[in-house]
Protein backbone atom coordinates (compact mmCIF):
# COMPACT_ATOMS: atom_id res chain seq x y z
CA UNK A 1 0.00 0.00 0.00
CA UNK A 2 1.80 3.28 -1.31
CA UNK A 3 1.65 6.67 0.54
CA UNK A 4 -0.14 8.20 -3.30
CA UNK A 5 -2.66 5.22 -3.08
CA UNK A 6 -3.55 5.96 0.96
CA UNK A 7 -3.47 9.67 0.22
CA UNK A 8 -5.80 9.34 -2.66
CA UNK A 9 -8.29 7.31 -0.83
CA UNK A 10 -8.48 9.84 1.66
CA UNK A 11 -9.33 12.28 -0.67
CA UNK A 12 -11.89 10.35 -2.13
CA UNK A 13 -13.20 9.54 1.34
CA UNK A 14 -13.65 12.77 2.19
CA UNK A 15 -15.58 13.56 -1.17
CA UNK A 16 -17.76 10.58 -0.02
CA UNK A 17 -18.73 12.35 3.54
CA UNK A 18 -19.32 15.78 1.67
CA UNK A 19 -21.48 14.31 -1.00
CA UNK A 20 -23.65 12.29 1.37
CA UNK A 21 -23.87 14.80 3.91
CA UNK A 22 -24.55 17.74 1.81
CA UNK A 23 -25.37 16.63 -1.31
CA UNK A 24 -29.37 16.51 -0.66
CA UNK A 25 -29.53 20.19 0.45
CA UNK A 26 -28.59 21.05 -3.34
CA UNK A 27 -31.68 18.72 -4.73
CA UNK A 28 -34.12 20.72 -5.56
CA UNK A 29 -37.29 20.50 -3.64
CA UNK A 30 -39.80 18.09 -6.60
CA UNK A 31 -36.90 16.13 -7.28
CA UNK A 32 -36.99 13.89 -4.07
CA UNK A 33 -36.20 10.26 -3.78
CA UNK A 34 -38.79 7.72 -4.28
CA UNK A 35 -40.51 6.51 -0.96
CA UNK A 36 -39.49 3.14 -1.62
CA UNK A 37 -35.77 4.08 -2.18
CA UNK A 38 -35.52 5.87 1.19
CA UNK A 39 -37.46 3.09 3.13
CA UNK A 40 -34.96 0.70 1.88
CA UNK A 41 -31.71 3.10 2.44
CA UNK A 42 -32.96 3.34 6.34
CA UNK A 43 -31.64 -0.43 6.47
CA UNK A 44 -28.19 0.40 4.73
CA UNK A 45 -25.96 1.63 7.66
CA UNK A 46 -27.00 -1.69 9.70
CA UNK A 47 -26.51 -3.86 7.02
CA UNK A 48 -23.52 -2.33 5.84
CA UNK A 49 -22.11 -2.52 9.66
CA UNK A 50 -23.10 -6.12 9.89
CA UNK A 51 -21.35 -7.42 6.58
CA UNK A 52 -18.33 -5.41 7.59
CA UNK A 53 -18.34 -6.89 10.98
CA UNK A 54 -18.98 -10.24 9.78
CA UNK A 55 -15.58 -9.81 7.43
CA UNK A 56 -13.87 -8.70 9.67
CA UNK A 57 -13.97 -12.07 11.97
CA UNK A 58 -11.25 -13.53 9.83
CA UNK A 59 -13.63 -16.70 9.25
CA UNK A 60 -12.80 -18.93 5.96
CA UNK A 61 -15.20 -21.06 4.14
CA UNK A 62 -12.84 -23.59 4.92
CA UNK A 63 -13.42 -23.12 8.69
CA UNK A 64 -17.19 -23.30 8.05
CA UNK A 65 -17.16 -26.33 10.66
CA UNK A 66 -19.43 -25.71 13.96
CA UNK A 67 -16.57 -26.46 16.16
CA UNK A 68 -13.83 -24.46 14.62
CA UNK A 69 -16.44 -21.81 14.54
CA UNK A 70 -17.42 -22.03 18.27
CA UNK A 71 -13.53 -21.57 18.86
CA UNK A 72 -13.09 -18.34 17.01
CA UNK A 73 -11.86 -15.85 19.27
CA UNK A 74 -13.04 -12.74 17.45
CA UNK A 75 -16.69 -14.30 17.25
CA UNK A 76 -16.09 -15.38 21.27
CA UNK A 77 -15.41 -11.71 21.33
CA UNK A 78 -17.93 -10.71 19.31
CA UNK A 79 -20.67 -12.19 21.33
CA UNK A 80 -19.54 -10.97 24.52
CA UNK A 81 -19.11 -7.52 23.21
CA UNK A 82 -22.33 -7.22 21.94
CA UNK A 83 -24.07 -9.15 24.70
CA UNK A 84 -22.54 -6.28 26.96
CA UNK A 85 -23.99 -3.45 24.79
CA UNK A 86 -27.21 -4.47 24.96
CA UNK A 87 -26.99 -4.70 29.04
CA UNK A 88 -24.62 -1.33 29.93
CA UNK A 89 -25.63 0.32 26.38
CA UNK A 90 -22.50 1.37 26.27
CA UNK A 91 -19.39 1.40 23.80
CA UNK A 92 -16.26 1.82 26.27
CA UNK A 93 -17.63 -1.21 28.54
CA UNK A 94 -18.91 -3.21 24.86
CA UNK A 95 -14.64 -2.39 24.06
CA UNK A 96 -13.47 -3.16 27.15
CA UNK A 97 -15.33 -6.91 27.34
CA UNK A 98 -15.01 -7.76 24.11
CA UNK A 99 -11.23 -6.97 23.58
CA UNK A 100 -10.81 -9.26 27.20
CA UNK A 101 -12.52 -11.93 26.21
CA UNK A 102 -11.15 -11.86 22.55
CA UNK A 103 -7.64 -12.14 24.47
CA UNK A 104 -8.51 -14.68 26.53
CA UNK A 105 -9.63 -17.01 24.46
CA UNK A 106 -6.21 -16.29 22.11
CA UNK B 1 -24.38 44.47 18.92
CA UNK B 2 -27.70 44.09 16.47
CA UNK B 3 -30.28 41.99 17.89
CA UNK B 4 -30.09 39.94 15.29
CA UNK B 5 -26.65 39.04 15.97
CA UNK B 6 -27.23 38.51 19.39
CA UNK B 7 -29.82 36.24 19.21
CA UNK B 8 -27.68 34.15 16.87
CA UNK B 9 -25.21 34.04 18.82
CA UNK B 10 -27.27 32.32 21.97
CA UNK B 11 -28.20 30.12 19.30
CA UNK B 12 -25.30 28.75 18.37
CA UNK B 13 -24.04 28.78 22.45
CA UNK B 14 -27.61 27.03 22.73
CA UNK B 15 -26.11 24.07 20.10
CA UNK B 16 -22.76 23.62 21.66
CA UNK B 17 -24.41 23.06 24.99
CA UNK B 18 -27.19 20.83 23.49
CA UNK B 19 -24.07 18.03 22.31
CA UNK B 20 -21.90 17.88 25.65
CA UNK B 21 -23.96 15.60 27.08
CA UNK B 22 -23.11 13.35 24.23
CA UNK B 23 -19.80 14.32 24.47
CA UNK B 24 -18.13 11.34 26.32
CA UNK B 25 -20.05 9.06 23.88
CA UNK B 26 -18.26 11.06 21.11
CA UNK B 27 -14.62 11.09 22.73
CA UNK B 28 -14.65 7.25 23.64
CA UNK B 29 -15.92 6.81 20.04
CA UNK B 30 -12.94 8.77 18.63
CA UNK B 31 -10.56 7.47 20.99
CA UNK B 32 -11.42 3.68 19.57
CA UNK B 33 -11.17 5.20 15.98
CA UNK B 34 -7.59 6.91 16.54
CA UNK B 35 -6.42 3.51 18.43
CA UNK B 36 -8.00 1.35 15.49
CA UNK B 37 -6.35 3.17 12.23
CA UNK B 38 -3.17 3.04 13.38
CA UNK B 39 -3.19 -0.30 15.07
CA UNK B 40 -4.60 -1.54 11.90
CA UNK B 41 -2.05 -0.65 9.74
CA UNK B 42 -2.35 3.29 9.21
CA UNK B 43 1.03 5.50 9.97
CA UNK B 44 0.35 8.35 12.35
CA UNK B 45 0.32 10.83 9.61
CA UNK B 46 -2.40 9.40 7.47
CA UNK B 47 -4.60 8.29 10.43
CA UNK B 48 -4.44 12.20 11.50
CA UNK B 49 -4.90 13.19 7.40
CA UNK B 50 -8.02 10.66 7.98
CA UNK B 51 -9.49 12.23 11.10
CA UNK B 52 -9.23 15.97 10.17
CA UNK B 53 -10.72 15.55 6.82
CA UNK B 54 -12.91 12.61 6.30
CA UNK B 55 -14.66 13.10 9.96
CA UNK B 56 -17.10 9.88 9.30
CA UNK B 57 -15.90 7.78 12.03
CA UNK B 58 -17.48 4.60 10.80
CA UNK B 59 -16.79 4.88 6.98
CA UNK B 60 -13.45 5.41 8.31
CA UNK B 61 -13.06 2.44 10.58
CA UNK B 62 -14.59 0.43 7.93
CA UNK B 63 -12.43 2.11 5.15
CA UNK B 64 -9.32 1.35 7.13
CA UNK B 65 -8.92 -2.73 6.99
CA UNK B 66 -9.85 -2.10 2.75
CA UNK B 67 -6.87 0.39 2.40
CA UNK B 68 -4.40 -2.19 4.06
CA UNK B 69 -5.64 -5.11 2.45
CA UNK B 70 -5.16 -3.07 -0.53
CA UNK B 71 -8.52 -2.99 -2.14
CA UNK B 72 -9.12 -1.16 -4.94
CA UNK B 73 -10.05 2.51 -4.59
CA UNK B 74 -13.31 2.07 -6.19
CA UNK B 75 -14.27 -0.62 -3.96
CA UNK B 76 -13.42 1.29 -0.65
CA UNK B 77 -15.27 4.59 -2.15
CA UNK B 78 -18.58 2.56 -2.61
CA UNK B 79 -18.21 0.92 0.45
CA UNK B 80 -18.20 4.47 2.51
CA UNK B 81 -20.79 5.23 0.27
CA UNK B 82 -23.18 2.41 1.74
CA UNK B 83 -21.54 3.49 5.50
CA UNK B 84 -23.04 6.76 4.77
CA UNK B 85 -25.73 6.20 3.16
CA UNK B 86 -28.03 7.17 6.41
CA UNK B 87 -26.63 10.76 6.13
CA UNK B 88 -28.45 10.89 2.89
CA UNK B 89 -31.62 10.24 5.03
CA UNK B 90 -30.50 13.10 7.49
CA UNK B 91 -29.85 15.42 4.30
CA UNK B 92 -33.34 15.21 3.11
CA UNK B 93 -34.75 15.75 6.70
CA UNK B 94 -32.35 18.86 6.96
CA UNK B 95 -33.04 20.03 3.47
CA UNK B 96 -36.53 21.35 4.66
CA UNK B 97 -34.88 23.54 7.38
CA UNK B 98 -32.26 25.50 4.88
CA UNK B 99 -34.06 26.15 1.64
CA UNK B 100 -32.93 29.55 1.00
CA UNK B 101 -29.21 29.46 2.44
CA UNK B 102 -26.41 29.72 0.43
CA UNK B 103 -24.46 27.07 -1.19
CA UNK B 104 -21.10 27.99 0.68
CA UNK B 105 -23.76 27.49 4.51
CA UNK B 106 -25.20 24.17 2.90
CA UNK B 107 -21.85 22.86 2.14
CA UNK B 108 -20.64 23.90 5.23
CA UNK B 109 -23.64 22.61 7.79
CA UNK B 110 -23.92 19.20 5.75
CA UNK B 111 -20.25 18.19 5.89
CA UNK B 112 -20.40 19.10 9.73
CA UNK B 113 -23.50 17.26 10.48
CA UNK B 114 -22.63 13.50 11.95
CA UNK B 115 -24.93 11.58 13.93
CA UNK B 116 -24.56 13.36 17.02
CA UNK B 117 -25.53 16.76 16.06
CA UNK B 118 -28.07 16.28 13.76
CA UNK B 119 -30.50 14.03 16.56
CA UNK B 120 -29.61 17.33 18.52
CA UNK B 121 -31.10 19.55 15.82
CA UNK B 122 -33.73 17.04 14.95
CA UNK B 123 -34.87 17.61 18.72
CA UNK B 124 -34.57 20.91 18.98
CA UNK B 125 -36.61 21.77 15.85
CA UNK B 126 -39.36 18.93 16.73
CA UNK B 127 -39.77 20.76 20.21
CA UNK B 128 -39.75 24.85 18.90
CA UNK B 129 -40.89 24.33 15.13
CA UNK B 130 -39.91 27.75 13.12
CA UNK B 131 -37.28 29.09 15.64
CA UNK B 132 -34.95 31.46 13.74
CA UNK B 133 -31.20 30.95 13.62
CA UNK B 134 -31.82 26.97 12.87
CA UNK B 135 -28.48 27.40 11.14
CA UNK B 136 -26.64 28.61 13.96
CA UNK B 137 -27.70 26.48 16.78
CA UNK B 138 -26.79 23.44 14.19
CA UNK B 139 -23.53 24.85 13.73
CA UNK B 140 -23.12 25.32 17.23
CA UNK B 141 -23.62 21.60 17.87
CA UNK B 142 -21.97 20.48 15.04
CA UNK B 143 -18.93 22.56 15.80
CA UNK B 144 -18.63 21.43 19.04
CA UNK B 145 -18.92 17.92 18.55
CA UNK B 146 -16.04 18.36 15.88
CA UNK B 147 -13.80 19.90 18.52
CA UNK B 148 -14.60 16.62 20.88
CA UNK B 149 -14.24 14.21 18.27
CA UNK B 150 -10.72 15.85 16.90
CA UNK B 151 -9.56 16.15 19.93
CA UNK B 152 -10.31 12.70 21.03
CA UNK B 153 -9.45 11.04 17.91
CA UNK B 154 -5.69 12.80 17.83
CA UNK B 155 -5.34 11.30 21.50
CA UNK B 156 -6.10 7.82 20.12
CA UNK B 157 -3.94 8.23 17.09
CA UNK B 158 -1.11 9.46 19.82
CA UNK B 159 -1.71 6.37 22.70
CA UNK B 160 -1.77 3.87 20.33
CA UNK B 161 1.82 4.09 20.07
CA UNK B 162 2.33 3.09 23.34
CA UNK B 163 0.04 0.20 23.28
CA UNK B 164 1.51 -3.17 22.45
CA UNK B 165 -0.15 -4.90 19.05
CA UNK B 166 -0.30 -8.21 20.98
CA UNK B 167 -3.38 -7.06 22.49
CA UNK B 168 -4.97 -7.39 18.97
CA UNK B 169 -6.68 -3.68 18.94
CA UNK B 170 -7.33 -3.81 16.02
CA UNK B 171 -9.98 -6.13 17.21
CA UNK B 172 -11.84 -3.00 18.70
CA UNK B 173 -12.47 -1.04 15.52
CA UNK B 174 -15.05 -4.09 14.67
CA UNK B 175 -16.49 -4.03 18.40
CA UNK B 176 -17.30 -0.70 18.11
CA UNK B 177 -18.82 -0.64 14.66
CA UNK B 178 -20.89 -3.60 16.77
CA UNK B 179 -21.37 -1.02 19.28
CA UNK B 180 -22.96 1.11 16.40
CA UNK B 181 -24.92 -1.26 14.76
CA UNK B 182 -26.65 -2.64 17.76
CA UNK B 183 -29.26 0.26 18.23
CA UNK B 184 -30.05 0.19 14.50
CA UNK B 185 -31.31 -2.91 14.64
CA UNK B 186 -34.68 -2.39 16.43
CA UNK B 187 -38.08 -4.10 14.54
CA UNK B 188 -37.86 -7.24 13.59
CA UNK B 189 -37.66 -6.34 9.27
CA UNK B 190 -34.15 -5.00 10.33
CA UNK B 191 -33.07 -8.18 12.16
CA UNK B 192 -34.26 -10.73 9.10
CA UNK B 193 -32.03 -8.00 7.16
CA UNK B 194 -28.96 -7.73 9.40
CA UNK B 195 -29.37 -11.58 9.92
CA UNK B 196 -29.59 -12.06 5.87
CA UNK B 197 -26.28 -9.85 5.96
CA UNK B 198 -24.55 -11.70 8.22
CA UNK B 199 -25.18 -14.84 6.22
CA UNK B 200 -24.22 -13.74 2.72
CA UNK B 201 -21.31 -12.00 3.90
CA UNK B 202 -19.78 -15.12 5.29
CA UNK B 203 -20.79 -16.83 2.38
CA UNK B 204 -19.16 -14.44 0.15
CA UNK B 205 -16.06 -14.35 1.34
CA UNK B 206 -13.56 -15.45 -1.36
CA UNK B 207 -15.82 -13.34 -3.70
CA UNK B 208 -12.62 -11.40 -4.70
CA UNK B 209 -12.43 -6.89 -4.38
CA UNK B 210 -14.49 -7.48 -1.31
CA UNK B 211 -17.15 -7.28 -3.55
CA UNK B 212 -19.45 -9.89 -1.15
CA UNK B 213 -19.51 -6.93 0.74
CA UNK B 214 -22.46 -5.43 -1.42
CA UNK B 215 -23.83 -8.64 -2.34
CA UNK B 216 -24.48 -9.11 1.77
CA UNK B 217 -25.34 -4.93 1.94
CA UNK B 218 -27.88 -5.24 -0.63
CA UNK B 219 -29.17 -8.71 -0.02
CA UNK B 220 -30.11 -7.70 3.42
CA UNK B 221 -31.43 -4.16 2.48
CA UNK B 222 -33.66 -6.15 0.37
CA UNK B 223 -35.04 -8.87 2.81
CA UNK B 224 -35.45 -5.92 5.45
CA UNK B 225 -37.81 -3.83 2.87
CA UNK B 226 -39.78 -7.19 1.80
CA UNK B 227 -40.33 -7.97 5.04
CA UNK B 228 -41.59 -4.29 6.11
CA UNK B 229 -43.80 -4.51 3.01
CA UNK B 230 -45.32 -7.93 3.65
CA UNK B 231 -46.06 -7.00 7.79
CA UNK B 232 -47.77 -3.97 6.75
CA UNK B 233 -49.32 -6.34 3.50
CA UNK B 234 -50.69 -8.43 6.43
CA UNK B 235 -51.49 -5.42 8.59
CA UNK B 236 -53.56 -3.82 6.12
CA UNK B 237 -55.44 -7.38 5.21
CA UNK B 238 -56.40 -8.28 8.80
CA UNK B 239 -59.58 -5.90 9.44
CA UNK B 240 -61.13 -6.93 6.14
CA UNK B 241 -60.62 -10.50 7.07
CA UNK B 242 -62.57 -9.31 10.69
CA UNK B 243 -65.00 -7.44 8.31
CA UNK B 244 -65.93 -10.50 6.77
CA UNK B 245 -65.87 -12.90 9.49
Amino acid sequence: MGDLYVWSVILGLTLVTIVTRAGYLFVPERLGLPGWLERGLRYAPACALVAIIASDLGLSPASAGIMTLLANPRLLGLGAGIGTFLATRSMLATIGVGMLVFNLAR
Amino acid sequence: MDPARLSARSEFLYGTRAVLPAATATAAWGIVTGVAMVKAGLSVSQAIGMTVIVFAGSAQLAATPLIVAGASAPVILVTAVIINLRFIIYGAALSTHFRGASALRKLGLGYLSADISFAVFMQRMASEPGRPFADAFLLGAAGANWVVWQIASLLGIVLAGFIPTRYGLGFAGTLALAALAVPLVRTGPARLGVAATALFALATLDWPLKLGLFAATAAGMATALLAELWSEHRARRRPREADRG
